[in-house]
């Protein structure tokens, strides 16, 4: 029943409700697919359409559907996911097509090579492959992380882990010193480095209640706190802020990188010993699906191909493009990407992430931590040869994630530099990790005494290793076959910062009052295109703050309540599991984050005075 | 424990969720509070090994449309690893039989398992009972269309309970014949999840458990 602290839901608030006092609990709405016979039309009538199958959109359908919302959710494509699908190789030609048929808005400048080894005749079949249009990683400390674990939407989701972040420095990559152990046990950082290393990850494990600490840098840029305030070097500096931080360039300001550092330690170790989580068979994809579904059975409406045209907000009458309408209670909330034509609402997006997306015929398992299948590698400003002054950050996704077949990898490059030159320093990214790959994957011919190797189908090999070739030269000779090669250009309107900021998600005011005639989108809600961002961080922001534009407030946010035992939770024994839902849930409560439970080590902490 | 996930499939309104609920509860329609925002349902049977004649658990977790087969709306997700599925029609309903037989292409598509289980049923069979002019699908079409297919048959009623429990029962039996087979061919594969990879469990974070020795 109702509780007097909790906010009535909409249906709640409804005046039809309370003439009909149910004595089931309030928070459970419809369930499609078990009420039965289910409506073979599109409902007449709906509380919200969303329109598109994304991230936002996704968890929005969901968020709105368990608080009581009568959701119509739909997507112009034939599969889930819009601007965050996990694609095929196939569909991704035909994605490419439309997209130089100006068909999808906010994308531009698609190229597409495939290699003739992929498809009907070749070695590898299309449909082996898992495309994320949005590659994205998850920290095992996030909103979207406590989201899934109390949707339950993560059971439909299967995690692994990803501890490995190289930093591309002069012509090379270095592993990340991630963990304190490795810090103290790396004997080229000298002692005095590695204490002012630890008193800086103790502040910024807790850097919000030091502003006095801060707060005059405020406006500075992380580099020049870190060397003036903690006499950092600029190798200590880069990987701080690049690596831990994962930030896009060297003048990200000190509050949002001391928040992005804080992230990755706070994430350390939750799961174990690595801070990342991504999704098998495909990121931001599957987790869209999942959501949907978790939506669908709350008792959504799911409809692929179907094509909004236009809503008029006097009305509320939505039109699709097989003729179908749907008359719209409360709002419409759309993706840019599914705008219709004479869309005159949608807010400029006007920042640019340039991605190309290439899968290798390698497996690329030197650059994967034992038993895990997919790394991060980052180039900092000025590490390339094409002089770039905004990092380029790739995500590797191996075989394991079952998202390629054996013995081949994804390789997703991004960059938030603006205009032409990003595909140049894209490109330059593309050709270092070549040659790393190939270097660091010819050190690993065994050493043993045979010169000459000789491969299955014949061919002798000459070990160049033995011989005492320069590895330069051996790699000319070798090149890493390309499979498949994805150039292409996406719009978003959240700049690449600050995406944890709710103000960044909050501009659909002003498009609700606008009435612009002949516009097609009158009082349309848009969501925001995914950012340049690497992480999710930026989606139950957003989504958010359109919740509460629907619903009046967010307290209610995926306030589920689940009765039923969860079967997932179990152990194999059929015992609860005895774990704290609130580790993963509030930030707040886990600052003492032990980075490592390695004691043998605790001479030094003694040592340091921390 | 063997596990195996189970999909339904069929036209909206054959009572592909009663069957379910008729398996997993025993009860049809009503009070279903406690299923309610399960990800999915799962109920576990015992089998006898032909051979050791022991009992062997087979726990299913099943996954209902939650109505995403309207508009053929299904996720991929849906399909995905799915080791067999229920494929249900309505014996009082003209053309369910030969939307279950799409339902069979694509599945046969979706799913590339070959080892993947599909038993047809028929539902509905109560209503016929009682109103024999009902029936619109005989048995013998059924019988040789499932017969052509390859896939197991039964009729069944969720509302009387009638065959239900020997549907999933046979389904059973063929998973765990199937995986005997595939132990036979390559040993110390488990569960049929590949390698060396390691699945982390959301709701189980480390931190917390002080018992946990890390190395």
């Amino acid at each position: 029943m109702l509780s007097p602290e909790r906010r009535p839901s909409m249906v709640e608030r409804r005046p039809s409700f309370f003439s009909f006092q149910q004595p089931t609990p309030l928070i459970v709405p419809h369930l499609a697919g078990i009420e039965d016979p289910l409506p073979e039309t599109t409902p007449e009538k709906v509380d919200v359409l969303i329109v598109g199958t994304g991230m936002v959109e996704s968890v929005l359908a969901a968020a709105l559907s368990w608080q009581g919302s009568n959701v119509l959710h739909v997507d112009s494509n034939d599969y889930y996911g819009d601007s965050s699908a996990t694609l095929t190789v196939e569909q991704i030609k035909r994605w490419v097509s439309q997209i130089n048929d100006n068909q999808i808005p906010c994308y531009k400048n698609a190229k597409l090579y495939v290699s003739n080894d992929i498809g009907p005749n070749g070695k590898y079949q299309s449909r082996t492959f898992g495309i994320d249009l949005s590659p994205k990683i998850m920290f095992a400390k996030s909103d979207l992380l406590s989201i899934l674990v109390k949707s339950r939407v993560y059971q439909y989701l299967e995690f692994q882990a990803l501890s490995t972040f190289h930093t591309f420095e002069n012509d090379s990559f270095e592993k990340l010193q991630n963990s304190r152990q490795e810090i103290f046990t790396n004997d080229t950082l000298p002692l005095m480095t590695k204490r002012n290393l630890m008193k800086f990850i103790k502040f910024v494990l807790d850097w919000e209640q030091q502003p006095e600490i801060w707060e005059p840098y405020k406006d500075k840029s992380l580099a020049e706190f870190l060397v003036d305030k903690f006499k950092l070097d600029k190798p200590q500096v880069f990987e701080l802020i690049f690596s831990i931080g994962l930030c896009y360039n060297i003048d990200t300001k000190v509050p949002e990188s001391l928040q992005r550092i804080r992230r990755y330690l706070i994430s350390f170790d939750v799961y174990g010993p690595f801070p990342v989580l991504y999704s098998k068979y495909g990121g931001a994809g599957e987790i869209s699906q999942g959501f949907c579904r978790s939506a669908a059975v709350a008792g959504a409406t799911y409809k692929l191909n179907e094509k909004l045209v236009t809503y008029n907000p006097e009305t509320k009458i939505a039109t699709f493009e097989d003729g179908s309408k749907v008359e719209v209670e409360e709002k419409v909330v759309m993706s840019p990407s599914q705008a219709p034509e004479y869309s005159y609402n949608m807010p400029e997006q006007k920042y640019e992430v340039h991605r190309l997306t290439c899968i290798v015929e390698k497996n690329c398992s030197e650059w994967f931590n034992n038993s895990e299948s997919a790394a991060v590698i980052v180039f900092p400003p000025n590490s390339l040869k094409s002089g770039n002054k905004e990092v380029v950050q790739a995500i590797i996704i191996g075989s394991g994630s079952e998202c390629c077949p054996d013995g081949t990898c994804i390789w997703y490059l991004s960059t938030t530099q603006q205009g032409p030159r990003a595909e140049m320093d894209l490109d330059a990214a593309l050709e270092a990790m070549e040659i790393s790959i190939i270097r660091e994957s010819s050190t690993k011919i065994p050493e043993d005494d045979n010169l000459v190797q000789v491969t299955q189908d014949g061919h002798s090999i000459v070990n160049s290793f033995k011989l005492g070739q320069s590895f330069k030269e051996y790699v000319t000779r070798e090149k890493v076959q390309l499979l498949a090669k994805l150039y292409y250009t996406q719009l978003t309107n959240t700049p690449p910062f600050n995406v944890v900021n709710p103000a960044l998600f909050d501009h659909s005011q002003e498009q609700i009052n606008k009435f612009i005639p002949n516009a097609s989108d009158n009082g349309v809600i848009y969501t925001a295109m995914p950012s340049g961002e690497i992480s999710y961080d930026e989606v139950v922001t957003a989504a958010k703050v359109i919740y509460e534009k629907i619903v009046g407030s967010d307290d209610d946010f995926f306030d589920v309540d689940f009765e039923d035992e969860d079967p997932m939770a179990m152990g194999n024994d059929g015992t609860a599991p005895t774990y704290d839902e609130n580790a993963i849930e509030d930030d707040d409560e886990d600052e003492d984050v032990d980075m490592n439970r390695d004691d043998d080590n605790n001479e030094f902490v003694g040592k340091m005075e921390i | 424990m063997l596990q195996f996930k189970l999909v339904l499939l069929g036209d909206s309104s054959v009572g592909k969720s009663s069957i379910v609920h008729r398996f997993v509860k025993d009860t049809f329609d009503e009070l279903r509070e406690s299923t309610i925002g399960a990800a999915f349902l799962s109920q576990s049977i015992k089998i006898k090994d032909p051979n050791s004649e022991e009992d062997v658990v087979i726990k299913f977790e099943i996954w209902d449309t939650a109505g995403q087969e309207r508009y053929k709306s299904l996720a991929p997700m849906y399909y995905r690893n799915a080791n067999a599925a229920l494929v249900v029609y309505d014996v009082t309903e003209a053309d369910s039989l030969v939307k279950a037989q799409a339902w069979v292409n694509e599945l046969k598509q979706k799913v590339g398992d070959e080892n993947l289980v599909i038993h047809l049923v028929g539902n509905k069979v109560d209503l016929v009972e009682e109103e024999p002019s009902k029936r619109v699908i005989t048995v013998e079409e059924a019988t040789k269309y499932a017969a052509d297919e390859n896939l197991l048959f039964k009729e069944v009623s969720a509302k009387t309970g009638l065959n239900i429990k020997e549907v999933f029962q046979t389904i059973g039996e063929k998973l765990y014949e199937i995986k005997q087979v595939e132990l036979a061919k390559n040993p110390g594969n488990g569960n049929g999840i590949n390698g060396d990879q390691v699945n982390i469990n959301l709701p189980r974070p480390s931190t917390n458990d002080s018992t946990s020795c890390c190395s």
